[in-house]
């Protein structure tokens, strides 16, 4: 409201009128005369006070009179919601991230989206949506304010990963629906690691605006965090050097150098602790090793010691250690083939992350041999199989096998492909044509090709040279890297429960040099936890990352169920989920128990994207240039935003119907008082 | 002039004979019947001669056929007087509304003047008086007589005070005949000296009736809040709650008015209570039909 008008000071000196008439000056009785006074006796106390509450009376009358004369005056207003707002939808974004956890940023951002959804006009429509690791559309556009109301109050804190990349693609696509303007209210820690790669992602259509609440005010506090793990998820040895250790990356954000004490927590005992100096806004590595656990699912923690930061719940971060016994691996190969078992038993030797033993057999062996007995087959090379292995092998894919093929040279000869349902259509010799193929195509976000941040040189494949590929049509198949000329590399099937992973080429070093380049361990590696499973029976996940339960095709047979527990122990599946469902997304921080369809435990340890752990907000420029660039009336401040979309409406009308009132009022009375008066006189 | 003979009130005052209760000594044969017997034709009863009675009055008729000797006597009609006595004091002039006291207290007595004159063809006369006789117009059935009446309440304003005792010997001199005196004032005085005062009136055979104008606001008056109350004839100011004048003051005028009918007509005098907001002719036509019966 504003009441600093030039009539307001000058008009409130009028207030001393009735102050000066019943306070100060002196009452004048009117005498009442009377034919005698014969009957009459004196009494004088009580008149006294009977006339002063009578004074009083009229005397707030009439000050409330001048007063809100005085206000009329001084023009007041209110701000109200534009009159144009009523055609505006009203998106109501909510960051509901896990670095909202950090200090009262959720509690405020809650409460100033509350405030905001209560000065909202009834006629105007809102929508409310949650922005944490995915974009959530809690309603539709809708008036009603207690269904919006206690759907906004229905957002808890999260453990996921905001983006903004996200929000404007989402935003984007509702604008495709809604055609009229859009305010978007998006109250948010404004986290600098929420920006996408590419600006563009965050850039909002024309009809909408955007309107910046931020909770986070300041230069963001210091902050420590275990960033990464690195501890294996399959432990077959717990004596092994090289595989049982756990390292750990402490990070600081905006932190002074600081020693810190980080502990090794396994099935909540605490096993071992280091002292680790962590420089100034750096990073510092520690090193838990031997790892002592024990057999079946290990629940680990590595806990930050102390706290002392502002974000403690990122002080921790959990994963699962699976001991069992190594698993051994069948590795089948044609009779004149020695190289391929060789390169891949020393790259499966080499993965830190499992632990597998290659049992190396010739196509012809593998006639009595039960390939349920392996966590997974490897054909090399090996186009012809004994039928009844075949047969053998098919119903072990369909039951939740895998199989890697890899087709050497001998495809070329052979053009069925076992298992693969496919033949091979040709075979590319790119010595013959005066060179080699490289890998154009990588899918990194494949399982057995998984790189979180591959490198310039394509995560490694680019150097690798490809002499022999076959040619394969996919069908159906997905493809996760291609030569240069567009001819498949690896390809995955689903078969039944199971997969099938092609590889076009082979793994000695005739047909490429492959094995010759460090990605062919990592290559190895994850496609042998991919093709094992063991890659999602523990170890540890993001939070908003999918596990697969079932295979998407149709179900063959009795339905089996699946079955999850949460990290606070309840069953998000309802029953007909659990017998339908394929993908579960892991939505909380903390250790999630599945059993799958194909029968198989896991237990994963899920924790939020570190990157949440910087609180870093976003530079005030760029969030204006978000925004809109709308100067300094639409940056940071809610306040500021707000004064775009609400108008000033006048009291005036109002303060004027009051003081008409209240002159009614002061007549009526002050006519009773002169009506005694008169009656008096 | 006219004021004082307002039809509306006239009309109601002359469908009634004004009789009076006290037949007076007069010259004129009329409608009033006399207390006393004398010449007139009618007939009234037979006393027995006793020696001294004037021989013309016997019935020598009755006494030819009974040989006793009876006085024959006859019902004497007389004009009467009437003489209204009106207090013009400072305390008449009050009003809680129109009209005032002293306005009211003229139209009773121009009613009454023009009643007497016009219609019974008695004498009427008028005494104006405060704490002295400030007006007097002789009793008289002259031509002009009610327009000197009506000259004489014109010219009576309220002023000073009443004093009943002072002009009392004035009324006494003033009064030579037997009539009607009717006093017309608020008798702000003790009862006991207001009767005292014209009690004397009644000695000389004058049928005497006291009119008691009041304001209704004098009986009950209301006062919203305490209020500072002025004498109109002594200027004494007082403050005054509400809470009294609804209790004590109410009990005290009604024990004043009572104890005043009640001595009044203990000395054979008669009382009427007018208050202001009464129709001024139904007040005349209840104190003339009660004259009536009382004959």
């Amino acid at each position: 409201m504003g009441f600093l008008a030039p009539w307001f000071l000058g008009g409130l000196a009028a207030l001393g009128v009735p102050v000066f008439v019943h306070l100060l000056r002196k009452h004048v009785t009117i005498p009442r005369p009377v034919s005698s006074l014969m009957f009459f006796e004196r009494g004088t106390q009580s008149s006294t006070r009977h006339r002063r509450l009578r004074y009083l009376l009229l005397f707030a009358l009439r000050f409330a009179l001048l007063l809100l004369v005085v206000l009329a005056f001084a023009d007041p207003f209110v701000r109200r919601p534009a009159a144009d707002v009523n055609g505006h939808l009203m998106l109501i974004v909510l960051d509901d991230s896990f670095s909202m956890r950090a200090g009262t940023r959720f509690a405020d951002a809650k409460q100033q989206a509350l405030a905001t959804l209560a000065a909202k006009p009834h006629s105007q429509r809102a929508q409310m949506m949650a922005l944490g690791g995915q974009f959530v559309v809690l309603t539709q556009a809708i008036t009603d304010e207690g269904q919006l109301r206690s759907a906004l109050e229905s957002i808890r804190s999260g453990d996921g990963h905001a983006n903004f990349g996200e929000l404007g693609r989402s935003i984007r696509a509702l604008s495709e629906t809604e055609r009229g303007p859009i305010d978007l209210h998006l109250f948010s820690d404004m986290q600098r690691t929420a920006m996408p790669g590419n600006f563009a992602d965050m850039v909002l259509p024309a009809n909408v605006t955007l309107v910046l609440h931020a909770v986070a005010k300041g230069s963001a506090p210091p902050n420590w965090t275990i960033e990464s793990v690195s501890a294996p998820a399959e432990l077959a040895d717990p004596k092994d050097p090289k595989r049982s250790r756990v390292q750990a990356v402490v990070a600081g954000f905006g932190t002074p150098a600081a020693e810190k004490t980080v502990s090794l927590v396994v099935n909540g005992k605490a096993i071992a602790t280091r002292n680790v100096s962590v420089p100034a806004n750096g990073r510092a590595t520690v090193q838990f090793a031997p790892i002592d656990v024990g057999y079946g699912f290990n629940r680990c923690e590595l806990r930050i010691e102390g706290g002392g930061d502002s974000f403690p719940a990122d002080d921790r971060s959990v994963f699962v250690i699976r001991r069992s016994d190594p698993e051994r691996v069948l590795f089948v190969h044609a009779a004149n083939d020695a190289r391929s078992g060789l390169y891949f038993g020393a790259a499966l030797g080499a993965a830190t992350q499992a632990s597998f033993v290659l049992q190396s057999v010739t196509a012809d062996q593998t006639t009595d041999l039960d390939p349920s007995k392996y966590a997974f087959v490897v054909l090399s090379d090996a186009v012809t199989l004994p039928s009844i292995f075949e047969h053998t092998l098919a119903q072990y894919v369909s039951k939740g096998g895998s199989v890697l093929i890899a087709l050497g040279t001998g495809a070329g000869h052979h053009t069925r492909i076992p298992l693969w349902g496919g033949d091979v259509k040709d075979a590319h010799d790119y010595v013959r044509s005066g060179g080699a193929a490289t890998v154009g195509q990588v899918d990194f976000t494949h399982p057995a090709l998984e790189q979180a941040q591959p490198a310039r040189d394509n995560g490694g494949w680019a150097e690798t040279k490809i002499f022999y590929a076959a040619v394969v049509d996919p069908g159906q198949a997905r493809v996760a890297a291609r030569l240069g000329d567009g001819t498949p590399l690896l390809l995955d099937r689903q078969i039944g429960e199971g997969h099938v992973l092609l590889l076009t080429s082979g793994l000695e070093n005739l047909t490429n040099d492959l094995p010759l380049h460090p990605v062919f361990v990592a290559f190895v590696d994850k496609a042998a936890r991919y093709l094992s499973g063991s890659e999602r029976l523990s170890g540890s996940r993001l939070v908003d990352s999918f596990v697969q339960l079932r295979s998407g095709g149709e179900p063959v047979g009795e339905v089996a169920n699946v079955e999850v527990i949460d990290p606070d122990g309840r069953r998000p599946l309802s029953l007909n989920e659990a017998r339908t469902v394929q993908t579960f997304r892991l939505r909380r921080a903390g250790f999630y128990q599945i059993r799958f369809a194909n029968g198989r435990d896991a237990v994963i340890g899920v924790n939020p994207d570190r990157r949440e752990s910087d609180l870093e907000s976003i530079a005030p420029d760029v969030q204006q240039l978000w925004n809109g660039s709308k100067g300094e009336a639409s940056i940071q401040t809610a306040a500021a935003g707000d004064d775009a979309k609400y108008r000033p409406v006048s009291l005036w009308w109002y303060v004027m119907l009051l003081a008409l009132i209240v002159a009614v009022a002061e007549t009526v009375v002050a006519s009773g008082y002169m009506g005694t008066q008169r009656e008096d006189a | 002039m006219q004021r004082f003979l307002d039809p509306a009130v006239l009309a109601g005052i002359s469908s009634l004979d004004l009789l009076a209760k006290t037949v007076v000594d007069g010259f004129v044969a009329g409608l009033h019947r006399s207390p006393d017997f004398g010449f007139s034709q009618e007939f009234a009863e037979y006393r027995a001669y006793v020696p001294g009675d004037d021989l013309r009055h016997v019935d020598w008729n009755l006494f030819a056929r009974t040989e006793r000797c009876y006085l024959k006597r006859y019902r004497g009609e007389t004009n009467s007087q009437l003489v209204i006595l009106l207090d013009a004091s400072n305390s008449m002039q009050y009003t809680s509304g129109p009209p005032k006291k002293m306005d009211y207290a003229r139209f009773i007595a121009a009613s009454l003047f023009y009643l007497a004159i016009r219609n019974q063809r008695d004498a009427a006369g008028l005494i104006v008086f405060d704490d002295e006789v400030r007006e007097y117009v002789r009793p008289s059935t002259r031509v002009g007589q009610l327009a000197r009446l009506f000259a004489g309440l014109e010219q009576a304003e309220p002023r000073a005070r009443t004093d009943f005792g002072k002009p009392l010997q004035h009324f006494q001199q003033l009064l030579h005949r037997r009539g009607i005196a009717i006093v017309i004032s608020d008798f702000y005085e003790e009862p006991e000296k207001i009767v005292h005062a014209i009690e004397p009136l009644r000695f000389h055979g004058n049928d005497v009736v006291l009119f008691h104008i009041l304001d209704p606001e004098e009986i009950r008056p209301v006062l919203k809040g305490p209020a500072l109350l002025v004498d109109l004839e002594t200027d004494q100011e007082i403050e005054v709650i509400p809470e009294y004048t609804k209790t004590t003051y109410r009990a005290k005028m009604e024990a004043h008015i009572e104890q005043l009918r009640s001595r009044t007509r203990a000395t054979g005098m008669d009382y009427r209570l007018l208050v202001t907001d009464q129709p001024l002719d139904e007040a005349l036509r209840e104190y003339l039909t009660l004259r009536q019966a009382g004959n």
